[in-house]
């Protein structure tokens, strides 16, 4: 027998039975006794969503019976399969109704049989808010009831709502475990064709917060499969009949858990065979995230602490990088490598350190996720910093492996340990990071040999390899670049359009800045631009880029170019890092920073600049960037590149020498190129620069006109 | 020579909402022009006027405002009156009692006395919550449900809170979503986004975009109404294209020019004349910027604005 | 659409001479494209250049200057419909109404009226900048002797006069005030155009419908008179919006430089004595193009609101509002009193000191100077830092001038805690909540 025979089987099993019971009905009461369930008003709700028809008598529900058989096709295909499940629960739904007629009350405590439309709705609105994460059905005796009871706990813990069916009901009732739907834990009946109670309010769900057209059966399953996050645990042996309601779940979108059967189907079907985890198998078979409301540590933890300064006297403990090997990582695994929530400490705790020593750490925190990128490892580690100092009586300064973390006396007496820095990091990471990161653990070493060996084998060439991509990213190796419009609060039709060589204006959003900004927040300021259709390559120009401009800026921008100051450039907001402008005499540009208060030998100050170039508003011939754009090989790219710069004050050209020196380097073969621009200590003025600049034979000068 | 005025008519138009049931209920929205731009194509359902109680009832109100409604002593009581001023299309009933920070009310209690006003009066609704986005998510759960079949606004679901709210106001139990974000059009659209996402159908949602008192950085008010329209019109953004409805009330009752009475700043005059002008002109500016109802107090301002309202229409 | 800085560069001189007052050619161009100067402060462009530019670089709405000394007023010269775009220029001036219709006694209590409302906001000196002379034919007082007691006051007057001779009789007597004459009509532009020009002052024109007006406007212009304003004002409130509003994105939007004047919008006559009701249309047309807004009475109750939103409409939107850094004493906060500290961006500052109030404590509010930026936005541009705090407590002395040593800071810049603490020796530093609206609850638990 194949798979499909045992639903098939299970399926006419449970038609027979049903078959039976309204013969009888209607022998009993006639075809015009009322059929319904009490307190809602879609009828016979699962039969109601699937064919748009509502059941009132005995008549309509015979006739019901016909429609149902007509779903009960045999071939051999997957989709008679999840027809046939659909009957069945179809016609375990009719079996329930039957019991209702006459107003009778069939569910007495702790069972509750059907559930009311205000319980649908009550309970709707923290299901599709993720308040309560997902729906555990439970079905059948657990190999123990200390098992059984367990594993409705922890889906308690994790505030799901549970509906139990059978065997499981007495296990609960014997470990005590409360039931009832004030705490979401539901015995809906000992007989299995009671799940139809539970099929109810995922169908309900589906009407009343979906929309969904009473008979729109393929709506229906859709959004049961997006929205309803419900799986079945079902204990062996499998009876054929749970089978074929399981393949009525499977059809819905809801996952089946079992620990022994005969057979598998991969991400519907699954056997653990250990119940003991089949709470975790459950949340990752039906992709379930389990949100972190609270942090579990001895102390308080506020962004009011961020700026607690622990003195020496009151340090327990220093773990400092800048004397001993010490380091913070992120590290993306597969999910199979990571146990959620798994704190290890390899090596001795705060308590075993004298106090006020320096000693070493090292921690890695492993993330797994399907949507979890490795680009987003230096995103997240850097939020490790404001994550810890938030913690009372701890202080974290630096990155990487210069950091340095010291706790309170205080804090080490109130129990903290660095489980707790490990809880704090889990707990952050899982919440600020639910859309990439599904599953984390953190493992602290403490032992020094190993934080040296792990620093330099391990930390140290994982950060080069970042640093290298970063050099390596180009704009030609992308296929996406991204918009940003966090300053258009202050800058109406501002967009910065942020690519790998050319980061966001003020200096602070890079392509991964904004890449991860938008994978994080699919709705928020940053999102993808494609670069499919090229309009100018010279002065970067695409058709997509244009359109997205047009979109964001709500239409006060047509078109930009992304290496052109003076054929339609970037716009600029207010927040710019440095301003550059066309100095014409010496057919270059100059430019000045934020900080710099004196005079440019355009004529203009930075304020000055600023007035005229922000606000959103192309200015040919002037633009605003970031630091970082200076040393680009993108920059003014279409005008012949960093060549063209001229002037910049004293301070800008220090920051940015090594970079712009070697960019010069490679782009004109020129030697220590910065020598040849002049600054404030050259020049205020375009003839005393343009003097300079013939002395220096500074490239710019026989470059081609700019205008 | 004649002056041609060219027509500023848009193709597309801001959502018609309805709130409220019956003979009663009100419409706001569905205009394809600027704020009363009459002259560029009618204007169907002009800007609707609100006025606004509290569960405090006349508690924490001044005394140019508790005088109109002497002998009210119950919440119903207070409602009926308010709903029979001059110029009133809506009620709103603010539970501002319900905040943490302050009274703490109950949402049992809130909801009792959200009850008593509802049963009150026939006047289409809008609830507002406590201030606090926690006590909101399940304060207006609960208001929803409570007004089942009201048709009701549910004021305010935030980005902390929009999906709780949205879910219960917006698809539980059927009621109107009023979205609020501050003074930011890309946080407006995004809010909107994200409650259409979860499933909120776009034509049962109306926003708050933001408010302030005149003088109190209402250039941010201004330019983001006047920014939703211009997108929600010649942009044709369809996730900018709710209404807007703006609580004027609870932001200039607030300021020391309405607050201080006439003994402590003699040469500033009458309080309830400063209070009232105050509420209008904020009123006023809110309405020539954008929004299609405005939620006021004093019925001199109400009786005001209703009449601006039916000269410019 | 105005012309870009390089366009008008490559058509310079580019000599650099700085006789126009700019170091550089450059910077006169992008000057001159913004509109901040004229081009004809450079006396060596082309006249071909000049001839070329002028047409494009001219604004599409005249700027018009009222007043003298420090009662100028320029009207007009904006260059967008909202205030978004760019900077509204020239802000709404409220004119107080005064007709010698009205009998003495009424004159002289209108008149003391006038100077009562004086005070200052955020830097700004708000106070009834015009007065609204009306002229009736049937009026019992002498329209000279009112126009007379009118000047006294020291504002800039508008005339509104349609009578030739007794506007040139009232002008013998304030011309040299630059008084507004709004008199023309489509009957007597002509002549009144003619008393105008020989006073040298501004005409206001007004007419039945906005066909009237702009041919008298297209007849004045021809006849060479560009210093005018339109009298937008309507039989109805309805109509004198579409007047206005259509008016000025006709200029602005379409480019028809005739209707690009400033506007003269008289409430009084749309109000109709409903005092709240002109409340709010002068709101209204103070978002909505107004550029005189007549009022029956400006007394404290329209003042405080209206003045508040026009300095809220006529900023830079994006440069926010800021707020003069000092000490401002709170709930009658003396030198033992707690101090807290924020920055100078405007709105910050009303939200807290507003929450402040409500509390009722009595306390310091340190505003320093932080660029005029939020605290979160100051912070990131290091312009609030234990160091600027550091500065700004030597520089004002607080130390000397305040005996309390708690000092609160902004909870979303908690992170400042240990190192204020570390430069200002003594103060106890407390993390305030990061909203202002906790504040009170805050204050009182403390």
């Amino acid at each position: 027998m194949t798979l499909l025979d045992l639903i098939f089987n299970g399926n006419d099993t449970v038609y027979e039975r049903v078959e039976k019971a309204v013969s009888e009905a209607v022998e009993k009461y006639g075809t015009d006794k009322a059929v319904a369930f009490p307190d809602t008003a879609y009828s016979l709700p699962s039969y109601y969503a699937m064919t748009g028809n509502k059941v009132a008598n005995l008549g309509d529900l015979k006739e019901a019976m016909g429609v149902v058989k007509s779903m009960m096709t045999r071939n051999k295909r997957l989709h008679d399969g999840f027809q046939s499940g659909w009957a069945t629960l179809l016609c375990a739904e009719f079996y329930e109704a039957l019991k209702y007629i006459d107003g009778a009350k069939p569910y007495e405590a702790p069972y509750t049989g059907h559930l009311s439309d205000a319980y649908v709705r009550e309970q709707g609105v923290p299901l599709v808010t993720g308040d309560i994460p997902g729906v555990a059905v439970i079905i059948g005796p657990a190999p123990t009831a200390e098992q059984g009871a367990a594993l409705v706990k922890s889906y308690q813990g994790q505030g799901m709502l549970v509906a139990m069916i059978g065997g499981v009901i007495d296990q609960c009732v014997e470990q005590g475990v409360k039931t009832g739907p004030n705490v979401r834990i539901l015995p809906l009946g000992q007989d299995i064709l009671s799940v139809a109670h539970v099929i109810s309010v995922a169908v309900r769900a589906a009407l009343i917060f979906g929309n969904i057209t009473p008979g729109d059966a393929k709506g229906l399953n859709e959004y049961t499969f997006k929205r309803v996050f419900a799986f079945v645990n079902a204990f062996a042996p499998l009876d054929n009949v749970t089978l074929a309601c399981g393949a009525g779940a499977i059809a819905m979108g809801f996952p089946a858990i079992t620990n022994d059967y005969p057979y598998r189907v991969p991400k519907s079907l699954i056997v653990q065979p250990d119940v003991d985890k089949w709470n975790a198998t459950s949340l990752e078979a039906r992709d379930i995230k389990i949100k972190i409301t609270k942090i579990d540590i001895p102390v308080a933890f506020a962004s009011a602490f961020e700026g607690e300064i622990i003195r020496r006297g009151d340090m327990q403990i220093e773990f400092d990088g800048s004397r001993v090997d010490c380091f913070e990582l992120v590290q993306t695994k597969e999910a199979s490598e990571v146990e959620d929530h798994k704190i290890e400490i390899i090596g001795p705790d705060i308590a075993d350190f004298p106090v006020g020593s320096k000693q070493s750490i090292g921690y890695i925190v492993e993330v797994a996720g399907k949507s979890m990128q490795p680009d987003f490892e230096p995103v997240i580690e850097r939020k490790f910093h404001s994550y810890l100092n938030c913690v009372e009586g701890m202080m974290h300064t630096g990155q990487r492996d210069m950091i340095r973390i010291r706790v309170s006396k205080d804090t080490f007496n109130a129990g903290f340990g660095l489980k707790h820095l490990g809880e704090v990091l889990y707990a952050r990471v899982k919440s600020e990071f639910a859309a990439v990161v599904d599953k984390c653990q953190v493992k602290i070493y403490t032992d020094p040999e190993q934080c040296t060996k792990l620093r330099h084998e391990v930390a140290i060439p994982l950060f080069d390899k970042r640093d290298e991509r970063l050099l390596t990213l180009t704009d030609e190796g992308v296929d996406v670049y991204y918009s940003c419009i966090m300053c258009q609060a202050f800058s109406p039709s501002h967009v910065c359009v942020v690519t790998p060589e050319r980061l966001g204006l003020c200096g602070a959003v890079s392509w991964l800045d904004a890449k991860a900004t938008n994978e994080l927040d699919p709705q928020g300021p940053c999102q993808v631009i494609t670069k499919e259709r090229p309009i100018d390559e010279r002065i970067g120009e695409y058709e997509d880029v244009n359109e997205a401009v047009r979109k964001f800026s709500q239409g006060a921008l047509d078109d930009v170019s992304l290496y052109s100051i003076i054929e339609k450039p970037m716009t600029s907001c207010g927040c710019f890092e440095c301003i550059c402008g066309i100095e014409p005499l010496s057919n270059g540009v100059c430019i000045a920073n934020r900080e710099y208060a004196g005079m440019t030998p355009i004529g203009m100050t930075f304020p000055e600049l600023a007035s005229m170039t922000g606000g959103g508003v192309q200015t040919p011939g002037f633009m605003g960037h970031g630091k970082h754009f200076i040393s680009s090989k993108k920059f003014m790219k279409a005008e012949g590149g960093v060549g063209r710069i001229v002037w910049m004050p004293k301070d800008l050209k220090e920051q940015v020498k090594d970079r712009l020196n070697a960019t010069a380097k490679e782009l004109y073969g020129i030697d220590n190129f910065c020598d040849m621009i002049g600054d404030e200590t050259v020049a205020e003025d375009p003839e005393t620069l343009l003097a300079f600049l013939e002395e220096k034979g500074h490239p710019a000068l026989t470059m081609e006109p700019m205008m | 020579m004649p002056f041609t005025a060219k027509s500023g008519k848009f193709n597309a138009s801001i959502k018609a909402v309805t709130i409220g049931t019956g003979d009663k209920a009100i419409t706001i929205g569905g205009e394809n022009v600027l704020p009363f731009y009459t002259f560029d194509a009618p204007i169907e359902n002009a800007p609707k006027v609100g006025v606004e109680i509290t569960d405090f009832g006349m508690e924490n109100e001044p005394e140019c405002i508790k005088k109109y409604y002497e002998g009210c002593t119950t919440l119903a009581e207070i409602a009926k009156k308010a709903a029979s001023f001059e110029g009133v299309d809506f009620l709103c009933f603010r539970m501002e009692g319900g905040d943490p920070n302050g009274a703490n009310k109950s949402t049992e209690e809130l909801i009792a006395a959200l009850k008593e006003v509802a049963d009150a009066v026939d006047l289409p609704l809008v609830v507002s919550g406590s201030k606090n986005v926690e006590k909101d998510a399940e304060l207006l759960t609960k208001a929803a449900e409570a007004l089942q079949g009201k048709n009701a606004v549910i004021l305010p679901a935030r980005e902390e809170n929009y999906k709780t709210v949205g879910a219960a106001a917006g698809l539980a139990y059927g009621q109107i979503v009023g979205a609020e974000s501050s003074v930011d059009i890309n946080l407006a659209k995004q809010l909107n986004v994200l409650l259409t996402q979860l499933g909120v159908n776009a034509s049962n949602i109306a926003m708050n975009v933001g408010t302030a008192t005149a003088g109190y950085g209402y250039e941010y008010v201004a330019s983001t109404m006047q920014r939703v329209k211009a997108a929600a019109l010649s942009q044709n953004d369809t996730q900018l294209q709710m209404p807007i409805i703006t609580p004027v009330a609870s932001e200039t009752w607030g300021v020391k020019e309405s607050i201080t009475s006439e003994a402590d700043i003699p040469e500033w005059g009458d309080q309830e004349r400063r209070g009232v002008d105050m509420e209008v002109q904020t009123a006023a500016a809110d309405l020539a910027c954008g929004s299609n109802a405005v939620i006021l107090k004093h019925p001199t301002s109400i009786a005001t604005i209703s009449k601006m309202i039916k000269e410019l229409i | 659409m105005a012309l870009k800085g390089l366009d008008i560069f490559k058509l310079s001189p580019k000599k650099n001479c700085k006789e126009c007052g700019s170091p550089t050619c450059m910077a006169f161009s992008m000057k001159v494209a913004q509109g901040a100067v004229d081009i004809s402060a450079c006396p060596y462009f082309s006249e071909e250049a000049k001839a070329q530019l002028s047409e494009a670089t001219a604004p599409p709405m005249k700027t018009v200057k009222v007043g003298t000394g420090s009662e100028e007023f320029s009207l007009g010269g904006e260059t967008v419909l909202e205030r978004h775009e760019k900077t509204f220029v020239s802000k709404t001036r409220y004119a107080a109404f005064v007709c010698n219709c009205m009998d003495a006694a009424t004159i002289d209590a209108k008149l003391s009226q006038i100077p009562a409302v004086e005070y200052e906001r955020i830097s700004e000196k708000m106070y009834v900048e015009m007065i609204y002379v009306n002229y009736a034919a049937d009026g019992q007082s002498d329209y000279v002797e009112l126009v007379k007691k009118a000047a006294a006051l020291g504002r800039t007057m508008v005339l509104g006069c349609t009578d030739v001779e007794v506007a040139k009789a009232a002008l013998a007597v304030c011309k040299d005030s630059k008084p507004v004459l709004n008199g023309a009509t489509p009957d007597n532009y002509e002549a009144m155009n003619q008393v105008a020009k020989e006073a040298g002052v501004v005409l206001g024109v007004s007419g039945a419908n906005m066909n009237e007006i702009y041919d008298t406007v297209k007849a004045l212009e021809a006849a060479g008179n560009k210093d005018l304003v339109i009298d937008t004002t309507g039989a109805t409130i309805k109509e004198t919006f579409a007047n206005t509003v259509q008016l000025r994105r006709a200029a602005i939007k379409d480019g028809d430089r005739s209707c690009g004047y400033p506007s003269i919008v008289n409430l009084r006559k749309l109000a109709k004595g409903d005092m709240h009701l002109q409340s709010a249309l002068a709101a209204v047309f103070t978002i909505k193009y107004g550029s005189i807004v007549v009022m029956e009475e400006v007394t404290y109750a329209e003042a405080l609101p209206l003045f508040g939103l026009r300095q809220n409409i006529f900023t830079d939107p994006q440069k926010p509002m800021r707020v003069e850094p000092g000490i401002y004493p709170i709930n009658g906060g003396d030198e033992n009193s707690i101090c807290l500290t924020t920055v100078d961006f405007a709105l910050t500052y009303f939200l807290v000191s507003g929450e402040l109030e409500r509390s009722g404590v009595p306390c310091n509010l340190i505003i320093s100077d932080a660029g005029g930026l939020s605290v979160l936005t100051a912070w990131a541009a290091g312009k609030l830092s234990s160091g600027t705090i550091e500065k700004f407590w030597k520089e004002q002395d607080i130390e000397s001038k305040i005996k309390s040593r708690k000092l609160v800071i902004p909870g979303k810049v908690a992170v400042l805690k240990g190192e204020i603490e570390a430069k200002l020796p003594g103060w106890e530093i407390i993390i305030a909540p990061t909203e202002a609206s906790q504040l009170v609850k805050f204050l009182k638990d403390m």
